[in-house]
This record gives structure tokens, sequence and C-alpha cells, in this order.
């Protein structure tokens, strides 16, 4: 249905966007990972014909939307990072200004505002002015404001940034809503690894302008399938027992956490007796000893070296 | 175009600060200056004061001898004589004019002093007088026999000054009057009916009258220069609100709708349009009438005041319009708000309406002229004053086309895809 090819962007000699393909199929809800500057937000605003690509074409089913983006802006919804409403206006006043400027039909304008309020469950408070609402009520706003016009496809650019939980779950329910029950194509970019894992079909993971790696998520864990991810909490931290586990024959990499060791190792190999035996060297109690099931995190971080938060 | 307009009218209502300041501004910022300078320009009398020398070269006793002795000569009857003579006797030319400027009530604002020719050549030179008048030798003579003889004069009442000016004007209208008074004498007392009450009738000072030309006044000017500036101030606000919805990317969201950028360009010009428009009405309205500023106006002026408002607002418009795609433009929105407001205040200073440009350099007062708030100020300045509609029809179209100008360019440099 929509697909980037080859887009990329320079600002100033710095690539922001680096020859990127991404597809979208119909109804499909598709995350796109990547730690700040990464250049999710700069795709973005390229798909959505807010900038013009230095290269690269973007299709709307086939068709080249570059030179007359006119098509693709009416089936596409955005909901940017910022709150983009008007805080003196009120909820349904915001609605209503912008589904007449997305020229909804005068009959089902306000049919569409109270099914939009509903959705994001903001219904009563219709009333109230924008500027009064919490962080999490302006984005559930923003997102109706976005879907006013019915999109085909809804790209959402880190939409639950600095929310409640309470607000984070019922945005997350809108957009598994949207997507399931209304079969709206979700292009959904987030921080937050485990909204992604919950809502998309498939990942794209981006970095430094590029993507790096794509699939479903069991493709993208695939990739960790000749690893195994321990975790062990220890009595004490030791540098001399970090030395020591470092250089342990199938140690491929280690990280200190908050609570203990984070090691990584070849697929299979046990090294649960080579560690208690150097601990004991060194006088370190180990307390707790986990192997883990890997997560897109761990995926993320494999790919690109550090966590999505950095 | 429709919901752009309502809209931006809706923003701007629900901004409380930017309504009372709308609102209340221009009337407490008048109705402060009137009261400050009330007291600077209330009393006529102290507005003007004029310094007056009288270099008295005839002797009007001689002057009676000369005359006497010309009646004497004619070839009438003694009785005739007599009554002549004693009808000029009674009038007492350098009396009358001395005895009229020591009036008390025109001495509040003149101040005469009898010189010599030399010294009040000098004194004027000096600038310790404003005028002298010189009463020539031989006027009595010459008076009395032009109007009592029929003789032919050449002979009058002279004022001297270093420069024409509002002071001089009035000494011309006190000299004059003072004429008119001794020649109605005169003619009344060949008729028989001169009265010694006959008071020659004093000059108003203070303000220059002209015929069919009224004054205007300092609450008159406060009010127009402070209206339009704060309607100029109201295409800053316009245009500051287009950066927040930039900077709050509610106008990316309003170019992914399709919007044609002709109707959110119109949105914002017909938005500060009704906002500019009803502030002054607003202001025209409750200054007059708290202060009453414009008493007894005739229609003909009210609908000229509503035509120049109505066009003036337009102008602002236009303005708005080209600030609005200045902000888009403008990478640092920061700086563009700077922008707008220095635009406004130089505007104001131009075009005179924070103080007069009198004083001012010519160039920069023609520049001012050029500016939408100095062309509606001169032109409504001028129509005080006289009152003519078809004085407005210059003023309009200049006002018209300064709107026309403003979104002409407006829409040349409305940014186009990615540069905004």
């Amino acid at each position: 249905m929509l697909e980037t090819v080859k887009l990329s962007k320079v600002f100033k000699e710095k690539k922001a966007v680096d020859e990127i393909n991404l597809y979208l199929g119909k109804g499909e809800s598709v995350g796109l990972l990547g730690p700040n500057g990464a250049g999710k937000s700069t795709t973005i605003s390229m798909i959505s014909s807010l900038i013009k690509p230095t290269s690269g074409d973007v299709k709307l089913e086939g068709k080249s939307t570059i030179k007359d983006p006119s098509e693709i802006r009416k089936v596409l919804g955005v909901v940017p990072q910022e709150i983009a409403l008007y805080e003196e206006l009120s909820a349904y006043e915001n609605l209503k200004f912008f589904g007449k400027i997305y020229q909804v039909e005068k009959g089902k304008l306000e049919e569409r505002i109270q099914e939009m309020l509903e959705l994001v469950g903001l219904k009563d408070r219709q009333k109230h002015l924008v500027k009064t609402f919490s962080g999490g009520m302006k984005r559930r706003i923003n997102i109706a404001a976005a879907m006013m016009h019915r999109p085909k496809v809804l790209i959402l650019d880190e939409p639950t940034v600095g929310i409640d939980p309470q607000s984070r779950n019922h945005i997350l329910q809108t957009v598994r809503k949207l997507n399931e029950e209304q079969g709206t194509t979700i292009l959904y970019t987030s921080h937050y690894m485990e909204e992604v894992e919950h809502l998309c079909d498939r990942v794209y993971i981006m970095d430094h302008g590029k993507v790096v790696a794509s699939g479903t998520k069991s493709e993208l864990l695939s990739i960790l399938s000749s690893e195994d991810r321990i975790q062990i909490h220890v009595s004490r931290k030791s540098p001399e027992l970090i030395g020591k586990i470092q250089h342990m024959e199938h140690v491929r990499r280690l990280d200190e956490t908050n609570d203990g060791i984070h090691i990584i190792v070849k697929k299979g190999r046990n090294i649960l007796s080579e560690l208690v035996h150097a601990a004991e060297k060194e006088g370190v109690q180990i307390i707790n000893y986990q192997v883990e099931i890997p997560s897109l995190e761990d995926v993320f971080l494999h790919l690109t070296g550090k966590t999505l938060r950095d | 175009m429709n919901s752009f307009f309502k809209k931006d009218l809706l923003v701007f209502w629900r901004d409380r600060k930017e309504i009372l300041l709308a609102v209340f501004l221009p009337i407490i910022l008048i109705v402060i200056l009137n009261t400050a300078f009330s007291g600077m320009f209330s009393s006529d009398a102290e507005s003007i004061h004029i310094n007056l020398g009288l270099v008295l070269e005839d002797d009007d006793t001689a002057g009676l001898e000369q005359f006497a002795k010309k009646v004497e000569s004619l070839e009438i009857a003694p009785d005739e004589k007599q009554r002549i003579m004693e009808q000029a006797m009674q009038i007492g030319v350098n009396q009358q004019l001395t005895g009229f400027f020591k009036n008390p009530e025109l001495a509040e604002w003149v101040t005469v002093q009898e010189v010599t020719k030399e010294e009040a050549r000098k004194l004027v030179e000096m600038e310790e007088l404003d005028a002298y008048i010189k009463i020539p030798n031989g006027f009595t003579n010459t008076v009395l026999s032009a109007a009592m003889l029929g003789n032919e004069s050449k002979m009058g009442v002279t004022i001297h000054a270093k420069e024409q000016s509002t002071e001089l004007s009035a000494i011309e209208d006190v000299i004059h009057q003072f004429m008119n008074t001794i020649n109605m004498q005169l003619a009344l007392g060949q008729m028989g009916e001169l009265n010694q009450s006959t008071q020659p009738v004093l000059p108003q000072g203070g303000k220059e009258l002209v015929d069919d030309v009224d004054s205007y006044t300092f609450p008159q000017y406060f009010t127009i220069g402070i209206s339009t500036l704060c309607a100029l101030f109201i295409a800053q606000t316009i245009a500051v609100k287009t950066i927040t919805e930039k900077r709050e990317r509610v106008f990316n969201r309003i170019i992914l709708s399709n919007s044609p950028p002709f109707h959110y360009l119109m949105g914002k010009v017909l938005s500060t349009f009704c906002l500019a428009w009803i502030q002054m009405m607003l202001t025209y309205g409750m200054i007059q009438l708290v202060l009453d500023v414009f008493p007894d106006k005739s229609a003909t002026f009210w609908i000229g005041l509503f035509l120049m408002i109505t066009l003036f607002s337009l102008a602002v418009a236009g303005l708005s319009g080209l600030f609005t795609s200045i902000a888009l433009s403008i990478k640092d929105t920061n700086s563009a708000a700077g922008i707008f407001t220095m635009v406004v205040m130089m505007f104001g200073a131009l075009g005179g309406s924070f103080f007069p440009l009198q004083g001012l350099p010519e160039v920069i007062q023609r520049i001012g002229e050029w500016t939408p708030n100095g062309v509606t100020q001169t032109a409504l300045i001028q129509f005080i004053q006289y009152e003519k509609l078809q004085d407005l029809v210059i003023p309009l179209s200049l006002l018209l086309g300064f709107f026309v100008l403003c979104l002409i360019i407006a829409l040349f440099t409305f940014p186009r895809r990615g540069r905004i």
C-alpha cells in the first residue's frame, strides 16, 4: 500500500536518512524503532509530505507522491510528537475545526466528532478547553484530530511520550482497536520496545539514518539465536571478577547493570561452573543466576550497541 | 476560509489577556494622556501669550488740529463744522487703541508696552517681542479725514514681526477687529447715533480662527494616534499566533489537510480586519462617550470617520497577512516576533502616533505620511478641520492600495512546501 524507495534526506551535508526502504501492507501494523537522532521523525515527515526528500521516493499504491502529495494527504493521518492542537479551544472545537479543514461532510461532521471522542474516551470532557487537560488527555485528542477524516494509514510519532501509564494503556488500546476493528494501517514509532512488541506485526529498526534490521518479532529474535543471555547477581562489585569473566572463552559481551552483570555467551555453552569458580577465588558470592529469553530490546542492543533510551 | 476565520477569531477571543489589552489599552492610554495633558492645553489664555510693542508715532492732539484746519477750510455751515469737530474729538483714535489693549480680558493673553521704533525692532529681533504695531505720524488726521470727510487714505496701522506665526495671526485679528469697531463708530456717529458704550469685539486667544475651519484638539490627536497604533499591534498579535501554530506543529496539521494556503492567509487577514475594526470602533465610541472628544460633529464627520476606520483596519489586515507569511518563512520564531514589534513601533513613530511630526526633518515627515497610520492620522486631522468627504478619497485609496500590496507580497512570500 505505502512504501519508501531509497528514501534519503541530507541536512547541511549530514545524512539524516540514508536510502531507507519501508513497506506497509494494507491493514498492517508496523513499528519503527530507533534511538534519538536515528532519523525516524525525518522519515515520517517525508512520508507524510511535510518535507521533500533529497532523493528516493514515497509511493502510494505504486504511485509516486513526491510531485503531487495531495493524494497521500487524503489517506494519511499523522499524530505528531507535539500536541498539535489549539490549547485555547475545547476538545470539541478542535475536532470540529480539523474535521472541517479535512472536508468531512457537513452532515456527518457531528457524528464523526462524537465517534472520535468516544474512541479516545473523552466524550464527557469535550466542552473543556484543551489547555485544562492532562498530558495524556491531550495526546488522546491529538490522535482523534488525526483520525477525523478516516485515514487509511495512521502514522504515530511517539504518541506516548511523557504520559501516565493509564493514558498510555488507553492510547495503545485505541491504536489496536483502529488497526484490528477498522483496518487502519499503522506506522508506529516509539522508544518503548514493549509498545512496539504489543502493537506491531512487523518492526523496522533504524540507527544513524539507516534501517539496520526488519521483520516480524520472531524473525528479529532469530538474530539472537546464536547467543544466550545470562544475568547474575553478586554479593559485591568486583572489578577483578569482571576482568576474569571477560576473558572466559565463550563470553561475547559483558555489561555491568545496577543489580549485577549481564553476560552474552555462545548458544548452548554452560559457563556456570567457571563463574562459580572465579567468584570463589575473588571472595564474591553469586546470589542469583538466570538465563534470559531474548527480547526485541536485546535485538536492538545487539544491532546498535546501545539501548533505545540512549 | 470560513473555518480559518472563525478559528482565528475564537482563538483570539479565548486569549483573555490579549482581549483585555486590545479593548482597554487604547481607551486607558487615551484617558491617561488626556488627563495628563489637559492642564497643559485646556486654558486658551495660557495657550498663546503675545508680547506686543506699540510704536506710537502719531500725536492725536496735533492730528486733531490738522483735522480742524481741514474742516475749517470746508465750505459748509458753521454748525456743521462744529458738529464734525465734536464728533472727531469724541472718537480719540489713539486713546481707543491703547485703551483697547488695556482691556482686562485681552490683557490676559496680550502684554503691550509702548516703545520707540528702534527699541521695537531690536526687541523683535531678540524675540523678546512677538511683534510690534506702528501707528504712523498723521494717523489720526488721516483716519478722521477718510471716515468723516470722505478723503482718500493710504495710511494704516502696520504690524511688524520676525516671521509668520499663530501669534501674529491673532494680533492681525485683534487689529482687524479694532479697525472694524472704529469704522462702525464713525459710521454710527455720522448717523448721529454714536454711543460711548460701543466696545470693540475681542477676538478669542489661544486658537487660530479661520472662517469655516474648526481646529483639532490634543484629545482628538491622542485618540487618533493611540487607536491607530493599538490597531497595528493586532497585526503583530495575529502574526505571533501564527508563530505559535508553527512551533506547536498545528500548522503542519493544516498543511496535511490539503487546505489552500490562500484560505489560511485570508483567515488571518479577515480576522485581523474584524478585530482591528471592532477595537477602533470601541475605542472611538467609548472615548466619545467618556470624554466627548468630537463635540458637535456633523453626520458627515461620523461617516468619514467610519470609512477611514474601515479602510485603516483593512490596511492593518494586509499587514497581518504579510507578517503571517514572514512568520512562516523565518526559522527563528523569536526573531520574527521581534521584527514585527519593531515594524509596528517604527510605523507608530514615523506615522506620528507617538508624537506630532512637525518638529522632525521634512524627509521623515514625508515618509511618515506613507505609513498606514500616518495616512490615517493626517487625513483625519484635516477632516476634523474641514469635514469635506472628498478630502478622504486619496487617503482611502492609499489605504486600500497598502492592503492590496501587502496581500500580493504575502501570497508571493507564502512558503512553499518544505520551507516551513
